[in-house]
């Protein structure tokens, strides 16, 4: 069996994920078989005949056998699973009276207020005081729809995935705040919230919060800087609970 | 053994570059994590622009170079804007040599000619770019960007109007950048190449300039942008923005800045509006004969901005995984398209088509694989062709690593590598066809007018003897008629400036302002 250049390697080891060792041995393999078959050499086997071996369908074989291994994708567009339910795990988008349950979330007994702890967040950028608004989860393009049809009633903070600009693009400026699971401060959700002074805490870690709950967003917190990310330092800004009005 | 002789030199310096972007590399990804979306499957076509980028920048590149060398296209997108190319040119082409090396599709010795080339041409693409402030990147500047000379940010600091928090230009101009930001992201599918930044400049000792760059905002290259984008005036748009009590303290290769203290709404406190693109002699002023229009016009750019928001949303919104997969790969891809338009060489098919050399891989690129993949390969760097030996510090993490991978020098031994990948090969879309218009500032062209004019048109300040009249030319010869006359090409349409000539300073211009 012939080796490729990349076989012999004092330093390299595996890839640390393992379907990204799984797919790169596939091609690697691919590749071995398909130049020694050729019995050319690699400088007449590159930029050339390989194409007639290294194709799409190839491809497409390497990802139908970890199919039928019963392995399932994890999602990130919602058009991937919508398009093959097949090949993906369940997105989790549709989970009716849903809630985002991070086991990172802080959690304390309600205080003298009545505030129950229920999370925390890297504040973007510090604002004069706290808000106190009606939890929503805007998770998918259906609710965004929803949003533009029905509207957005004021107060309302809007509870996200993810840290992009586009999923909520035609609806983000209608909301008072915006609590986002993923991303840091410099983030392009973040960096919208700035442009529109909308206050947002990104990173957030929350447990038990659904929709249509009043909830106290600690906005007045310290702003996470570069520097905070750089050295570790936790500067997290609260989330908590109100009883109902 | 292979016919054609590289150097050790030119090794060396391929290797320097190489490492140059390896080191910023995982400096920008590590500050912002990857992005993700619900719309658009990002990490997978990410990874698939890297693909496109490996097979057809080499060819591209050397097309555009045949009409107008790098150099000359850096003094053009001085001139008038350019989108980010500082780390995108280099990294995403690299980046896709990484996989394949990662893959055993190439070998570490394989395409080096075309490599040695798209690195040298970045390079004095780079060089001409920062002409003014002397380096390649904003990295080797420590994370400055100061690209504009004297004469345009005169005009700039000149004409901007007072704002203050709460009155009526500031509440317009802020709407207004947070609608194009917004606009922006969608239009590149989740990136933020329709944004670019660069500064800051020293206005006062309190005040410091950003400028700030939205650009293919109109029908132009994008099939998405036609009809959605049919209403928006300019295709290019320029913010001027004066911040007060708040320092721009890096400011990188992405365009994207940081402050001390973080940059909140009252700090801007004065503004100006512009338009620039390759056949535009520089920056036109936008609504800057008084403050009352300037804030008007922010106003209804705002109202088309939004209006387009929302039309572009409904049809991303229901793209297939493909159209979506194709859209983000091509922006990230077609961040050298620029290019082509300043040289005149523009052709859709080279630049809005996947070649079928990297279209054979897209079965891999599912999300999971995609963000995983594209993980290891920018944030952890720990694919295997980025370990190291152990005795290895990488930059910033400490760890044995190494973003990209070297070509050995063992090559001059055995002369055994390959020079260049095939030239150009067909490509595939799955997105509706183009229509042929491009809105310039020289009106809708189409696409063989829009290449005849990038080709013949010359801005007065980047022709001879115009051209190298550089700030250093001016130090010494300020009092000159030359002088006043290139200081006039930007003037020509300033409100407070127009005839000044070269001799005025900053002070000067800021005693002449309206400060109203």
């Amino acid at each position: 069996m012939s080796r490729l250049y990349v076989d012999t390697d004092k330093y390299g080891y595996q890839s640390d994920f393992p379907i990204v060792e799984a797919y790169n041995a596939a091609v690697k393999d691919l590749v071995r078989n398909a130049f020694a078959k050729s019995g050319l050499a690699w400088k007449d086997f590159v930029f050339g005949p390989e194409y007639e071996v290294i194709t799409k369908e190839a491809m497409t074989a390497i990802e139908a056998r970890l199919l039928d291994y019963g392995y399932r994708f994890e999602p990130s567009a919602m058009s991937s699973s919508r398009e093959r339910p097949e090949a993906y795990k369940d997105s989790g988008l549709y989970v009716e009276n849903f809630s985002f349950e991070h086991p990172q979330a802080p959690i304390a007994e309600p205080d003298a207020d009545g505030r129950e702890l229920r999370g925390a967040g890297d504040n973007v950028v510090a604002h004069k005081k706290n808000l106190i608004g009606t939890a929503r989860y805007v998770r998918t393009i259906d609710k965004v729809l929803e949003c533009l049809s029905g509207g957005v009633p004021d107060g309302t903070i809007m509870i996200v995935d993810d840290s992009g600009g586009t999923l909520t693009a035609p609806v983000l400026e209608k909301f008072a705040g915006v609590l986002c699971a993923g991303g840091t401060t410099r983030s392009h959700l973040a960096i919208l919230t700035r442009e529109y002074n909308i206050p947002c805490l990104m990173n957030v870690r929350l447990a038990g919060i659904k929709d249509g709950e009043r909830i106290e967003v600690e906005f007045s917190a310290r702003a996470k800087i570069a520097e905070d990310y750089e050295s570790g330092r936790d500067v997290s800004a609260r989330v908590w609970r109100l009883q109902p009005a | 053994m292979s016919d054609i002789k590289l150097t050790y030199a030119q090794l060396l310096e391929t290797n320097n570059l190489i490492q140059q972007n390896a080191d910023e590399t995982y400096w920008l990804c590590a500050m912002r994590t990857v992005q993700e979306s619900k719309i658009f499957p990002v990490s997978a076509y990410i990874l698939f622009s890297y693909l496109n980028c490996f097979y057809r920048y080499p060819s591209l590149l050397r097309k555009i170079e045949a009409s107008m060398s790098a150099e000359e296209i850096g003094d053009r997108a001085r001139h008038s804007g350019i989108k980010i190319v500082a780390w995108t040119i280099p990294c995403f082409y690299l980046l896709g040599r990484e996989m394949l090396i990662n893959w055993g599709v190439i070998k570490p010795t394989d395409a080096v000619l075309d490599v040695a080339y798209v690195l040298d041409f970045w390079k004095r693409f780079q060089l001409s770019w920062h002409r003014n402030d002397g380096n390649i990147t904003n990295r080797q500047a420590d994370h400055r960007g100061q690209i504009f000379p004297e004469q345009k940010l005169q005009v700039f600091h000149a004409d901007a109007f007072e704002c203050r928090e709460g009155d009526p230009l500031h509440t317009a101009a802020q709407a207004f950048m947070a609608t194009i930001a917004q606009y922006g992201f969608l239009v590149s599918c989740e990136s933020r190449l329709t944004i670019h930044n660069h500064g800051p400049y020293k206005i006062g000792d309190r005040r410091e300039m950003l400028v700030r760059d939205f650009r293919e905002l109109a029908e132009y290259d994008y099939p998405w942008l036609d009809g959605v984008g049919r209403d928006i005036p300019y295709n290019n748009l320029t913010v001027a923005m004066i911040l007060e009590d708040c320092h721009v303290t890096l400011l990188d290769d992405w365009g994207s800045f940081d402050s001390e203290p973080e940059m909140r709404a009252e700090h801007m406190v004065a503004v100006g509006l512009y338009s620039a693109d390759n056949l535009s002699e520089g920056h036109m002023p936008v609504g800057m004969s008084s403050k009352e229009e300037l804030t008007r016009t922010f106003e209804e750019l705002t109202v088309l901005i939004k209006d387009a928001t929302g039309k572009l949303w409904e049809e991303m919104a229901g793209w297939t995984r493909d159209q979506q997969l194709d859209a983000g790969a091509l922006v990230y891809f077609g961040v050298g398209k620029e290019f082509a338009h300043i040289a005149g060489v523009y052709d859709q098919d080279d630049w809005l088509t996947i070649d079928e050399r990297a279209e054979r891989f897209r079965p891999l690129l599912n999300d999971e694989y995609g963000n995983l993949f594209l993980g290891e390969l920018v944030g952890y760097i720990s694919c295997p062709s980025q370990r190291m030996d152990e005795y290895t510090m990488m930059m910033h993490t400490g760890l044995p690593r190494r973003a990209l991978s070297y070509f050995p020098y063992s090559m001059l031994n055995d002369g055994d590598y390959t020079a260049a990948v095939d030239g150009m090969r067909p490509g595939v879309t799955n997105l509706p066809a183009k229509n042929d218009r491009y809105r310039t500032s020289q009106g809708v062209l189409i696409e063989a007018e829009y290449n005849r004019r990038s080709r013949e048109f010359v801005p007065k300040a980047c022709q001879e003897p115009y051209r190298f009249l550089c700030r250093d030319w001016i130090k010494y010869h300020y009092d000159s008629p030359q002088a006043d006359e290139l200081y006039g090409f930007e003037q020509a349409n300033s409100r407070l400036l127009q005839g000044k000539g070269a001799g005025l300073t900053r002070a000067d211009i800021e005693a002449l302002r309206d400060k109203e």
